[in-house]
């Protein structure tokens, strides 16, 4: 009561074109499992607007088109995977000839097809498999994912982005809420930065990492002659071992160095230009820093 | 709705109570009905015995047997038995990462809820209907006479564990798992039997006018089971209704109980 106020959420404002995958980034408590929650009308917001698929957050109707696996789901301790999914297909009103047809494929999908035991026995992983095939089972147009590869192995988060870059293939809309910035990375075609409630960035995962302007020339060796060549040219490089790290001014100072270190000679084994990793982008983003 | 209902009856026969409540249900109809016993006289009319006891022929004895079944099924034990089942059906809804998942699908939350009040309602009356159902088949099928005036007296049970069990739908919703929705449903089941038999118990404790006043207004707001109960077995005995107010007052209390709990829930924010 005499807390201080705190918005989640401020000024956010997110345009989602149909059949991509979005990505939603973030630290602990930017505000991304809110987003979610209005987007899908189980929170309320203190002011502002969203629309999904042309209507409210709250229309049931529209809800049936959506699929959700929350952050932290639960599932009661007596069900049975074949039984939840039913559970969860009929308060979606799937007609039950579908679901009888669509929960063996989709369990099947999700690695789950042979298990009989109770959900309570599941292990982390597989409740998180289970999760996603629920949320797939109304065959939805668009699909909030809110970190669906916590608790994976490497093998389940790799089927994990098969199936996100499957459903994208069919023409699916996804909202991926992750901190796995190497997935979002992978699959998403626009990724969004929030932090402390506020869009921080918005863009396209190649334009978070874009070259730095810095290359990575590596030598055969990286002799007196060789460090001495270079030099003449990238007096500001960085040797470290046979490589060196160069920022040129433009293409031209590139090409001279290559020429020069050619000339002793040496012999060039890669040029890379040096990029952002999405990790090294966000860390900027986050902590303030500018891009 | 129809789905949320049938998986709160799902997880109420999945749960300990439920099950205990269904086998104390099975129990009290074999024992009662290997009691009784109907003995075909030359006359060609019944006698009814319970055990050694001659209970009458038929006529008689059916609304005294019956109404025996009907005082236990309706009593506070058997109540405590079926909100111990039935109250956490509403708070299990409510429990987090479960409630963001229902509620996230394409149908409304009142359905939802409304559907698993409804479930624990039938899980009441599946256990009276157990339990005194087959005496009544054997009343039936050896002297004629009709079950009506039970099936009247379970739906007036079921009435009066339906008021608890809004009160406990109410409960369930600050999300403080199930104890304060039982707690609640059996407080209000014990005081009112205290709340109606006022005038001869509180009122010779209670002398101020205020205090009276505030005993006659619970009184007035509160479910009226202890009424309903016994206009149940009247009914068994005498077919008739005494007093409609039990009814209404208690219809009344039910109806706001959940529409405010529906409300409630239609406005959370999760």
């Amino acid at each position: 009561m005499l807390g201080k106020y705190v918005p989640a959420l401020n000024g956010v404002s997110l345009r989602v074109e149909r059949g991509t995958v979005f990505g939603l980034l973030g630290p602990n408590g930017a505000g991304k499992t809110t987003l979610l929650k209005i987007l899908l009308g189980l929170a309320q917001p203190t002011s502002g607007t969203a629309r999904l698929l042309d209507s409210h957050p709250g229309n049931t109707a529209m809800r049936r088109k959506i699929g959700y696996l929350p952050e932290s789901m639960r599932i009661p301790d007596y069900m049975r995977a074949n039984r939840f999914m039913w559970y969860m297909g009929r308060l979606n009103r799937v007609p039950a000839n579908v679901l009888k047809k669509r929960i063996p494929e989709l369990l099947e999908r999700v690695s789950l097809g042979g298990v009989k035991k109770p959900v309570k026995a599941y292990s982390k992983g597989m409740q998180q498999r289970l999760g996603l095939a629920q949320a797939m089972l109304n065959d939805p147009e668009l699909l909030f994912l809110d970190e669906p590869t916590d608790g994976l192995d490497p093998v389940g988060r790799k089927e994990v982005r098969d199936l996100v870059q499957h459903l994208r293939h069919e023409g699916k809309t996804i909202f991926l809420n992750s901190h796995m910035l190497s997935e979002v990375e992978l699959v998403c075609d626009h990724v969004v930065i929030l932090n402390q409630g506020l869009v921080a960035r918005a863009a396209t995962p190649e334009e978070f990492t874009r070259g730095t302007g810095e290359y990575q020339v590596r030598v055969a060796e990286a002799s007196d002659a060789v460090r001495a060549a270079a030099a003449t040219i990238a007096t500001t490089g960085d040797w470290r071992g046979t490589t060196l790290h160069f920022k040129p001014r433009d293409r031209a100072q590139l090409n001279a160095l290559l020429d020069k270190l050619r000339s002793v000679p040496v012999e060039i084994e890669s040029i890379e230009p040096v990029k952002f990793s999405l990790e090294q982008f966000f860390m900027q983003v986050v902590s303030g820093g500018n891009s | 709705m129809y789905a949320s209902y049938l998986n709160s009856l799902m997880e109420a026969f999945s749960r300990r109570m439920g099950l205990v409540l269904v086998g104390f249900a099975v129990t009290w109809a074999v024992v009662f009905n290997w009691l009784v016993h109907f003995i075909p006289l030359n006359d060609g009319s019944t006698m009814v015995y319970l055990g050694k006891r001659m209970m009458g022929p038929g006529s008689l004895a059916q609304p005294a047997l019956l109404g025996i079944g009907a005082e236990i099924t309706g009593g506070l034990f058997w109540m405590l038995l079926s909100i111990l089942a039935a109250a956490p059906l509403l708070s299990t809804t409510l429990d987090r990462g479960w409630l963001e998942l229902t509620l996230s699908k394409g149908t409304a939350r009142w359905r939802v809820f409304l559907g698993r009040y409804l479930g624990g309602c039938t899980l009441y009356l599946a256990s009276v209907v157990i339990a005194c159902t087959p005496l009544e088949v054997r009343f039936w099928w050896n002297t004629g006479i009709g079950p009506w005036p039970l099936l009247v007296a379970m739906l007036i049970q079921t009435f009066i564990f339906a008021s608890l069990l809004s009160l406990a739908a109410l409960a369930a919703l600050p999300q403080m798992g199930p104890a304060p929705p039982i707690l609640l449903s059996l407080m209000v089941a014990i005081l009112a039997p205290v709340l109606a038999a006022r005038k001869i118990g509180l009122y010779q404790i209670l002398t101020s006018n205020w205090s009276r006043g505030l005993i006659d207004w619970m009184y007035r707001i509160l479910p009226k089971t202890h009424e309903l109960q016994g206009a149940s077995t009247i009914f068994i005995r005498d077919r008739v209704i005494e007093s409609w107010f039990p009814f209404w007052s208690t219809g009344i209390f039910m109806a706001v109980m959940i529409a405010l709990a529906l409300w409630l829930l239609h406005r959370k924010s999760l």
